[in-house]
């Protein structure tokens, strides 16, 4: 039989690849997101340790996943998260969307949502707003897959 | 992406619109999307061997598999990989681990990789699992394995959907093995003891054998394959035993047919749930619906074959 | 072991039972008396009060508390076991705890800027912090190393990098601590190499490499190889330095990154002395002898916001170390059951709302390391949670050292705090927590199987999960993030790290390879792998010669991902 459990036709759950896409190891964040993005009805890929950016791309591909979630503590954001953007541009994939995250200083966001990479939220943001803004843009993302 | 370029793409060996279709045939609410996916590829399905791999969790099933997956390509082959994850039963939300372990063979070798949440169904495989199968054949992939919960139920499902069933144990399960060896000694073409490099091992194997000496024989003969997998060490006799079973599948016609009689069973559900379900959440949500047939006090069987014969019309 | 130590942790649980004083008279009758009928007439609401380890705190605690002999068993005295209160008789009066600042960014050139500006404001120890492409063996020049390169600490791709640091600093006069843990035995090799060009005898040079390994899987996650290998290098690092660099900590036990990563303080202790018994049993297996490398091992514990629980914590980990290592390892000779550890103040306990804030609770944090008895103390800068510290910040968090050493007396007796009531009862309930662990780890089959099939690591992120839905809920305060929040943040100066460092480092790599002996460095490597290959074999000559001949950082570490391959962590997820 197939089915759901909790609600028939519940909405397909959003899909989000979480991903550190440079060399570090600091993970206490990304575990604490996989959790309550799970919780909160998700379906997360965590891409582990050190995986390079293609690789992330390639599963966010491969996955078809609703959101890529950057997340970086060692201040390469702007040009590891850069890679990530062309790489996606690169492969003609206009309808997944990224969300950065890490220590992102502020003079940095502007550039970041320029690659269109929005949320770049830093330590003591609340879970919640995380997982709202996921929500939102994967609302965008799955529209645009639609088309 | 429109469904005819997903259908192209998709015999084209595209990997977007591979992907696409999977998460296509994944949604309940695509229904429609869903089968005329189906029905466009469905022709040039039948010619992947396909591998179900189950086993209890923590035997290192998700390592042997990226490793066997590496070793099929480098035989010049196609190969792709389903890893079903369970989703959790209160928020609904699925942590799709397997990838990571799996991760080093996957980009490098071009092998693609696809993570299903099998969304509450009870350990059993669903249907969308079946589909994507059935959109990785038609993308010309040789070999898709499947990466089973490995939750019981699910062990009896891919006995239908797969042709070639391995089931992977390990040394030291100890008292575990003698439960799980119930009702897993029938199931599995192909026997691994993963993990030969720890204590136990050669006992293991040699456990295997003797329960599979007793289980009723079957026409074909179940090797039991020790495996070192960080060492490679196994991996060709594996790969030659599941070449060996392709062949003997041949000389089985009926598994083929089997198989698209349970596909056509589990088509028959998902459109009767269709239409009655639609329906019924609608009778059943509609306003005071709920609270007068319990005013009625009559049990829910008899509640619910009032709402089916009331049908169009309403209460 | 022996006989003796079988079921060694369950018999010191029952000690703890067994011993346990006599609560409920003196305050059963107070708690009748006085204390509810003021909670009825003040309208009192009870809440439950515990601490990160989930130790329930009652409102007073009194000489009811205390074991039985407290004094004479457990209590001790400065500079005897069992340590309880300091591993030195005269503690700070006798000499005060190291200031050393990590500190580390950029380029070689800047490093060595930096550690001479903090040397000429009175820091007292070296500490060298570097990039993330260092930390994991790669050159400047990889790929994978892009954006990355000087930014959360300085860039060594050869030897030459190590000599540019350290350009003008007498390696004779300074103790030098190198967080750097993979490829722990190649930087280690650097310095000696640096010391030998410097003419400084091997017996001289004073520093700490923090090379745990074991800790890498569990918290930090900058490994290379699978565990065994690296465990080997370690050996190896033991058994060389032992012998031929006598003052040289060839291990930093580390607490802080386990702490960092979401564990609590019980974990802490508990999973870093696990990971310190390992690391004896490796140097007895190795046919060292305890009471000689033993007093090498030293320690790097967290300091968090939780006063009293901090302190009791590092009170703790002294007695447990110095009783396991004579019960259980039979090591008589008092010098070998130091617990010597270095301090960090807590990074995560940092917000980046508020940040001046931030001076308060780093504040706090150090007088905990001081009073819990730490050797050596590095204080957070308060811009922590924005980025690498300013030149300011930084000066800041030394000062905060020094009005504690110079202004509040606090040094000025030791152990201060031994004898109270709530102090002690803690400092018991810490050890006890730390044996029930020691107990599941060992049923487990021992640390590096609890670390191999993740148990650690998934422990950690529940811990770190169930604090962050606490935070969420505001059952856990963090002031300005949960509590007390404003809501026009403004920014403040930032030390910015530009991409100049990687492509002067990139330039310099270039000349390196032009200007080395390129037969020689291929002869190292080569000898180097068989060394590898050969488990009876120290590496660490080998090592030495290759980075000797200008071998690169990652020249190196390939060899041994050759030899080795790599690892991957289970599924925590």
């Amino acid at each position: 039989m197939d089915g759901k459990n909790l609600s028939l036709f519940k909405d397909k759950p959003i899909k989000v690849l979480l991903a550190k896409p440079g060399i570090d190891g600091h993970d206490r964040g990304v575990l604490v997101l996989a959790k309550a993005f799970r919780d909160a009805g998700m379906e997360v890929l965590y891409a582990g340790l050190l995986p390079t950016p293609e690789e992330v791309v390639d599963t966010a591909i491969n996955e078809d996943v609703d959101v890529i979630a950057l997340s970086l503590l060692n201040g390469a954001h702007l040009t590891v998260f850069r890679k990530i953007s062309e790489l996606l541009k690169k492969r003609g994939i206009d309808d997944i969307a990224v969300v950065g995250g890490g220590t992102i200083p502020d003079g940095d966001k502007p550039k970041l949502e320029k690659l269109g990479i929005t949320g770049n939220y830093g330590p003591g943001t609340p879970l919640s707003t995380i997982v709202d803004h996921i929500t939102a843009r994967a609302s965008e993302a799955r529209s645009r897959k639609m088309q | 992406m429109k469904i005819q370029d997903i259908i192209n793409g998709i015999l084209n060996g595209d990997r977007r619109s591979i992907a696409r279709a999977i998460s296509i045939v994944e949604d309940d609410e695509m229904v429609i999307e869903a089968s005329e996916i189906i029905k466009g590829i469905y022709n040039q399905t039948g010619r992947a061997h396909v591998i179900g791999i189950t086993g209890p969790p923590g035997i290192g099933k998700s390592t042997m598999i990226g490793r066997l997956a590496r070793v099929l390509s480098d035989g010049n082959k196609k190969v792709s990989v389903i890893a079903v994850d369970a989703s959790s039963p209160f928020s609904g939300g699925s942590l799709l681990g397997n990838r990571i372990r799996m991760q080093e063979s996957l980009t490098e070798n071009g092998i693609f990789m696809r993570s299903l949440a099998n969304r509450g169904m009870n350990g059993g495989l669903s249907r969308s699992t079946w589909d994507a199968v059935k959109i990785l054949d038609a993308a010309g992939n040789d070999y898709i394995i499947i990466e089973t919960v490995g939750a019981g139920q699910a062990d009896l499902d891919i006995v239908d959907l797969a042709d070639t069933v391995i089931v992977v144990l390990g040394p030291g399960l100890g008292d575990e093995i003698q439960a799980i060896k119930a009702g897993i000694m029938e199931i599995g073409d192909i026997f691994i003891v993963n993990k030969m490099d720890r204590d136990g091992s050669f006992l293991a194997m040699k456990d295997i054998q003797d329960s599979l000496a007793m289980t009723p024989q079957k026409e074909w003969k179940v090797p039991v394959i020790g495996l070192d997998s960080l060492k490679g060490k196994g991996y060709d006799e594996l790969v030659s035993e599941i070449t060996k079973h392709g062949v003997f599948n041949t000389s089985r016609p009926n598994i083929r047919l089997d198989r698209f009689k349970k596909e056509v069973e589990m088509a028959l559900q998902a459109e009767i749930r269709r239409q009655y379900l639609l329906e019924a959440r609608e009778l059943i949500s509609k306003k005071d619906a709920i609270a007068r047939l319990s005013e009625e006090k009559i049990d829910p069987y008899s509640a619910a074959m009032k709402i089916l014969k009331s049908g169009k019309t309403g209460l | 072991m022996d006989g003796v130590k079988e079921n060694y942790w369950e018999n010191k649980l029952s000690e703890f039972r067994e011993a346990s004083g006599k609560k409920g008279d003196l305050v059963g009758k107070w708690r009748k008396d006085v204390l509810e009928p003021w909670n009825s007439r003040t309208k009192y609401e009870d809440r439950e009060y515990s601490n990160s380890s989930n130790i329930k705190i009652d409102e007073i605690y009194t000489s009811e508390d205390l074991r039985n002999n407290f004094e004479d068993k457990y209590l001790g005295l400065p500079g005897s076991y069992p340590f309880t209160r300091g591993i030195y008789p005269n503690m700070y009066r006798g000499k005060l705890w190291t200031m050393r600042m990590f500190s580390g960014f950029g380029t070689p050139e800047d490093t060595n800027r930096r550690l001479k500006y903090l040397i000429e404001h009175g820091e007292s120890g070296l500490s060298i912090a570097f990039d993330m492409p260092t930390l994991y063996g790669y050159d400047c020049d990889n790929k994978r190393a892009d954006g990355e390169v000087g930014r959360c600490g300085v860039n060594v791709s050869s030897l030459r990098d190590m000599e540019d640091i350290l350009s003008g600093i007498d390696l004779g006069e300074v103790s030098t601590s190198m967080t750097i843990n993979a490829p722990a035995a190649v930087l280690t090799a650097m310095y000696i190499a640096v010391a030998k060009k410097q003419g400084v005898p091997l017996d001289r040079i004073s520093g700490t490499v923090q090379a745990d390994i074991l800790k890498e899987y569990i918290a930090q996650k900058e490994w290379i190889y699978p565990p065994e290998a690296h465990l080997r290098l370690i050996r190896d690092m033991m058994v060389y330095c032992t012998k031929n660099v006598p003052k040289w900590n060839y291990i930093s036990i580390s607490g802080y990154h386990i702490r960092e990563a979401g564990s609590s303080a019980a974990q802490e202790l508990a999973f870093t002395l696990a990971d310190g018994f390992h690391y004896v049993d490796m140097g007895i297996e190795a046919g060292l002898d305890p009471a000689e490398f033993a007093p090498r091992l030293s320690f790097f514990f967290n300091s968090s916001i939780n006063f009293f629980e901090e302190i009791a914590k590092l009170r703790a980990a002294r007695r447990i170390w110095a009783t396991v290592l004579r019960e259980k390892y039979g090591v008589r000779n008092e010098r070998s059951l130091y617990l010597r550890f270095h301090t960090q103040t807590s990074g995560y306990t940092l917000t980046w709302q508020q940040p001046l804030n931030n001076i308060v609770r780093t504040t706090i944090e150090a007088m905990a390391a001081v009073l819990g008895g730490t050797q050596s103390l590095h204080t957070n800068s308060y811009d922590e949670a924005w980025a690498l510290p300013s030149e300011q910040a930084v000066k800041v968090a030394l000062r905060t050292q020094q009005i504690i050493a110079e202004e509040t007396g606090i040094p000025d007796t030791i152990d201060p705090l031994g004898g109270s009531y709530y102090v002690e009862w803690l400092t018991d309930r810490m050890e006890e927590e730390a044996f029930k662990y020691f107990s599941e780890i060992e049923k487990m089959g021992g640390i590096l199987q609890a670390v191999k099939t993740g148990y650690i690591q998934k422990e950690i992120a529940a811990t770190s999960y169930r604090r962050q839905i606490r935070i969420e809920q505001g059952k856990e305060v963090m002031v300005g993030v949960n509590k007390y929040v404003e809501n026009n943040e403004k920014p403040i100066n930032i030390l910015r790290i530009s991409r100049k460092a990687q492509k002067s480092q990139i330039s310099k790599l270039l000349s390196v390879k032009q200007e080395r002996d390129e037969k020689k460095v291929k002869e190292a490597l080569s000898e180097l792998d068989n060394a590898l290959r050969n488990p009876e074999e120290n590496s660490m000559p080998y090592i030495i010669s290759a980075v000797e001949s200008y071998a690169t950082l990652e020249e190196i570490s390939n060899v041994g991902r050759n030899v080795f391959g790599g690892w991957k962590e289970p599924i925590l997820v």
